[in-house]
């Protein structure tokens, strides 16, 4: 029998507008591959994520979600970035304390300048995702 | 509300998608949406033909709104908005879906890139779907213009800006403006004095009328945005008043604190109260702080006590002071790069290895030896100089990977004048490749070769130290394959150039991007070099990379003919994306109030009411909102959720 | 000790004077115990005010009720109304007033300390007291006295207090136009969030197992919505479909409605409801315990409003119900808030 093929994770990546779409961007120009298990929203600000976007990306079926903005100092908004920080480390603390797998969620900080990081931070999440297989615990058993 | 009828456009650009995305397929897909009423694919969208068959199809097809999935936003969001307009929609109904950076530039599977270009579209066209009609908020400006570094880029911009009729506000960290600039001897390919050319410069930036001059300030805090900036600078106390001084100099006889001085590179020494050097704009002492012995007449006060003009005032507090400007221009310059760092070179440790600046100090006439080339160590004239290019540059394992772009041509002219200098003299210059391009460059390098006798040895120095009174410098002439061994009387080092600290500073402060080599970013490296990622703050000079003046100065005329323009009308257009208050959910706690970083939000009668103009629609107040009562338009929460769903949905 | 008489002078006292329009207070419940909330307006009625171990209930929900019922009555509150308020009754007023859902001037608040102990978990009285049915509860020092039919009961305080109550460190409302009984703030007989940090020693597979467990009996009644005075939306973002109507609700405002989850008890969704909850209570919720109470299913759900709790006091200092002209909680941020999560 041939090799169970990996399980292909589904991802929401959601990217500020100024610094980590525009590294994608980046990593676009620069032809840097990596896995297309991320699919991007761009939002204006990291400190535009309602935790409910996190919430409904897993409701929804989300193997993983990926929330990445300018690096603290840098946001085009000046402190949105620091809202979002807070924000989100509480709603990771609260995936993590209801039992999802911590490696279901992710938070980086991509620059404009980072192309290669973003490559990184995807294909470093998507082989993090791979061994957990479906997100089923949040996901609407809907019929 | 009436469901939309979205026209959507899928672009090839050529192969750079079709190769990997599935146009036909993508569009075909795209029909099948509920609010999709057209739907194809183009060669090239934002081509002349492709531009105008979405303004027909627009009006054949009663079109609403408008989805390109195509390059970034970045790129053609703005053209396609406007394209919109011209078919008679509002250009804010007309959104992106980046199917090229973010899809068939990063994957080579035509299945999955295809797979996820329709996830992105799909996002778009369910975005769309919920777009108002908007149209861009006018908001009056403040026709005046706030440049940081008094640099040559600094000066210049300032004085193109001012010439056109804005008020200028010149903002400059030290006691001076005139930047490295003065600090050089002669500037190449000319080989003209650079004082004697920026020295008027200068002077005109002190008469000009339209110039507000703060040296010894430091920008603090910027607020606001294109148009309308509110900008916070510290003005440190130069304990001397500028209009009571007489520059007669008695207070530096008699001040017992020796540092050494900067303007020099360390090459001199000054006293605590000092004025940076003769043809100082402002013309006037300043007694720093930090070396003074305490600013207390019980503890020294000769100072005060010589000064018969009485401009001498220990009691001189920083002061704070508030600008409003409309645009700024950052100049704010290079260092070079730390000698310290160069351990191969002795780190900085070795006597007579100097750095470029210091040999220009050594060459100046207003320099610390009077323009007679002379080594610190003994005052000897050197009869045999070792120059060694790309120190610190282009060495990506240990040092700064680009090119500092002037050291070539700075190293030709350092030997030249030194040759000038030092008729008798030998001059060796170590190089890996010398990149001459520019009118009458090479023709400046070659006569540092031919003209003046330089030996050019093409190959690295891999150490040097002193030996017998000499600095014994070890390299390798790569073309004839001999190792080189000269016993040097001086060394001179042509360190790469990096951001200044001011840079690194103005970058946290105005929130503009840097790239990866700490350099301010640029909005688009080809059509937007003069442009901040922030509407409203340009980049001139050493600040957004290395270059020599004639380049400085023409980004610095670029960067003030870019101001001239924003600032040319009494309006500004502003993105109408602002935030808009759910009136009926909302309960008035306060917190998007507290959470809104342009403070753009107040509360009125128990309710939200947003400022547009202050709104920069960043979202900070939706994502606090518990109730969602505030959103930016056209960024809903529904149209998140929306898109979240479009992403999931296979 | 609180003598019950001075509560009463307090409220006939204000009523009289006309200071206040209203007083929100305790009375005995219709079965003798519990106590029952109970809003008097008439100086006579002071007299059918109680104090006792039984007066769980947050009042702070009453005044919540008042606004709402004045604004859709359209009418407007003139003389300020006064509630009795334990510890925790008077956080979730400072919570609100922080969120300006009404003003400092317009409340008066009779704080009542709980002293020593605190209030009853009837689950643990019933316990204790081997089938006997008691009809009234009082403090009695360290204990608790309960009548019953075979008498007078007195148990150890400490064994029948409800788990909140323990772990309080606020017996005491700080905030208050008059207070009563003894200031102990700082007591706590357990250590704070000790039934949270037995609870996060289990491992990641044992925390989903019990959440699921918890989760899959909730039957969306919403109780532990309606009896939070910080659930005060009109319309509430995981069931929208009671829109806020309102004059100024637009037709848009109508359509475009979001539903984060939906509204049938989909078991796997209930999970999002109360995450969504807790999230939306981080830095808000007191913990009065009222939701935990109420829960016609026993869902701990206290165990997920203290681990934002936790997580607000330890990792940014940030302690609800402190202050009421503070920033809240996720509307501001420190520069050294913790980022080692980020990549």
């Amino acid at each position: 029998m041939s090799e169970q093929q990996p399980y292909e994770p589904k991802i929401v990546a959601f990217l500020c507008k100024w610094c980590s779409s525009a590294g994608s961007d980046l990593a676009g120009v620069s032809r840097i591959q990596y896995p297309a298990n991320a699919t991007p929203i761009t939002v204006p600000c990291s400190g535009s994520m309602s935790p409910m976007y996190i919430l409904s990306a897993f409701n929804k079926g989300a193997d993983g979600v990926l929330v990445s903005g300018c690096h603290i100092g840098d946001c085009h908004y000046m402190e949105g970035n620091f809202l979002a920080r807070r924000k989100l480390h509480l709603v990771k603390e609260l995936l993590q304390f209801i039992g999802v797998e911590e490696n279901r969620f992710r938070m980086s900080w991509v620059s404009a300048a980072e192309g290669a990081k973003y490559a990184q931070v995807v294909k470093d999440f998507v082989e993090d995702l791979r061994p957990l297989g479906s997100q089923e615990k949040l996901k609407a058993q809907r019929t | 509300m009436t469901k939309k009828r979205t026209g959507v456009f899928v672009c090839h650009c050529g192969t750079n998608i079709a190769a990997t995305v599935d146009v036909s397929r993508l569009a075909k897909e795209m029909a099948g949406e509920e609010t999709v009423a057209f739907s194809r694919d183009y060669v090239y969208m934002c081509s002349d033909p492709g531009q105008n068959s979405v303004i027909e199809a627009i009006k054949e097809n009663n079109l609403d709104s408008v989805v390109v999935t195509c390059c970034s936003p970045n790129l053609h969001e703005k053209t396609f908005r406007d394209n919109a307009a011209r078919a008679g929609i509002s250009g804010f109904t007309c959104e992106i879906a980046n199917i090229r950076e973010q899809c068939s530039w990063v994957h080579k599977n035509r299945d999955e890139a295809t797979a996820k270009a329709i996830k992105i579209s799909r996002s778009a066209v369910r975005r769309v779907a919920r777009n108002q009609s908007l149209e861009p908020i006018a908001v009056p400006v403040t026709r005046r213009v706030m440049v940081i570094g008094g640099g040559i880029a600094g000066i210049q911009a300032s004085l193109d800006i001012a010439n056109a009729g804005l008020e200028v506000v010149l903002v400059e960290k030290l006691a001076t403006i005139g930047g490295h600039m003065l600090q050089l001897s002669e500037t190449f390919p000319t080989l003209d004095c650079s004082q004697c050319i920026l020295s008027p410069k200068m002077v005109e930036v002190s008469r000009h009328p339209k110039i507000t001059l703060m040296t010894y300030s430091e920008v603090q805090e910027v607020s606001g945005a294109v148009g309308n900036f509110r900008v916070k600078i510290l003005q440190k106390p130069t304990y001397v008043d500028p209009e009571a001084c007489k520059l007669c100099d008695e207070c530096t006889v008699v001040c017992p604190v020796v540092v050494p001085n900067e303007h020099d590179l360390g090459l001199t020494s000054r006293r605590a109260i000092h004025i940076p050097f003769a043809q100082a704009i402002p013309a006037s002492y300043t007694l720093d702080e930090d070396s003074c012995l305490g600013l207390n007449p019980i503890r020294c006060g000769k100072c005060k006590d010589v000064c018969e003009a009485g401009a001498i005032n220990y009691d001189m507090l920083p002061k704070t002071v508030v600008e409003d400007v409309g645009a700024i221009v950052v100049a704010t310059g290079f260092d070079l790069y730390p000698q310290e760092k160069i351990l191969e070179y002795g780190a900085g440790n070795v006597e007579d290895v100097l750095d470029g600046l210091q040999f220009e100090r050594l060459c100046s006439a207003s320099g610390a030896t009077k323009g007679h080339v002379l080594r610190p160590s003994d005052q000897k004239e050197p009869k045999d100089v070792v120059f060694i290019q790309c120190v610190g540059s282009r060495d990506p394992a240990q040092h700064c990977a680009y090119c500092s772009k002037i050291c070539c041509m700075y190293t030709a002219k350092h030997a030249r004048l030194y040759k000038h200098h030092v008729p008798d003299g030998r001059a060796y210059v170590f190089y890996i490749d010398i990149r001459s391009g520019g009118k009458g460059y090479e023709e400046f390098v070659q006569r540092a070769m031919e003209e003046d006798e330089t030996v050019y040895l093409r190959g690295r120095v891999s150490k040097l130290y002193r030996k017998d009174g000499k600095v014994r410098v070890l390299g390798t002439d790569t073309l004839t394959g001999e190792n080189v061994e000269i016993d040097a009387d001086m060394v001179v080092l042509a360190l790469a150039m990096q951001p200044s600290k001011g840079t690194e500073e103005a970058a946290k402060v105005l929130k503009i991007g840097r790239d990866k080599d700490g350099f301010l970013a640029e909005a688009h490296p080809k059509l937007k070099p003069v442009e901040s990622v922030t509407g409203g703050i340009y980049l001139a000079g050493c600040a957004q990379g290395p270059k020599d003046i004639p380049e400085t100065v023409s980004q610095a005329s670029a960067a003030a003919a870019k101001v001239i323009g924003l600032l040319s009308s009494d309006t500004l257009n502003h993105a109408p994306t602002v935030a808009r208050v759910r009136r009926s959910h909302c309960t008035g706690c306060e917190m998007c109030v507290t959470a809104c970083p342009y403070k753009a939000i107040r509360l009125e009668n128990g309710k939200a009411v947003v400022n547009e103009v202050l709104c920069e629609g960043c979202g900070s107040c939706s994502a606090t909102c518990l109730r969602a009562a505030i959103e930016v338009k056209n960024v809903t929460q529904l149209q998140v959720f929306d898109m979240i769903e479009a992403c999931l949905t296979v | 000790m609180i003598n019950i008489q001075d509560i009463r002078d307090t409220a006939r006292d204000l009523l009289a004077k006309g200071e206040v329009r209203a007083v929100i207070g305790w009375r005995a419940g219709s079965r003798g115990m519990p106590a029952e909330p109970v809003v008097i307006t008439a100086p006579e009625q002071a007299d059918e005010l109680v104090w006792d171990p039984t007066c769980y209930h947050n009042l702070a929900l009453h005044l919540v009720e008042d606004r709402k019922f004045l604004a859709h009555a359209r009418k407007t509150a003139g003389a300020p109304i006064g509630i009795i308020a334990k510890g925790c009754d008077a956080r979730a007023i400072v919570v609100l007033m922080q969120e300006n859902y009404f003003k400092r001037e317009d409340v008066y608040i009779i704080g009542v300390s709980c002293e020593g102990s605190g209030m009853i978990a009837e689950w643990k009285v019933a316990r204790q007291l081997d089938g006997a049915v008691p009809t009234a509860a009082a403090f009695a020092g360290d204990e608790f006295a309960f009548a019953t039919a075979a008498g007078e009961k007195r148990l150890p305080a400490r064994e029948v207090m409800a788990d909140r109550c323990l772990e309080c460190r606020n017996p005491f409302p700080k905030e208050h136009n008059v207070a009563l009984g003894e200031d102990k703030t700082g007591r706590a007989l357990e250590a704070p969030f000790a039934a949270l940090a037995r609870f996060e020693t289990r491992s990641e597979g044992e925390r989903w197992e019990f959440w699921q467990r918890q989760f899959d009996r909730c039957i969306r009644c919403f109780a532990c919505r309606s009896v939070c005075p910080m659930c005060y939306c009109e319309e509430c973002v995981v069931d929208s479909i009671n829109i806020a109507v309102a004059p100024e609700t637009t037709a848009e405002e109508k359509a475009n409605r979001i539903r984060w989850i939906e509204r049938s008890a989909v078991k796997s969704e209930n999970i999002t409801y109360h995450m969504t909850r807790a999230i939306h209570l981080a830095g808000r919720c007191v913990d009065c315990g009222e939701c935990e109470r109420v829960c016609p299913v026993n869902i701990p759900l206290r165990l997920l409003n203290n681990k934002m709790e936790r997580e607000a006091r330890e990792r940014f200092g940030y302690e609800p119900g402190a202050s009421i002209g503070g920033p809240s909680l996720v509307a501001s941020f420190r520069d050294d808030d913790p980022g080692a999560f980020i990549r």
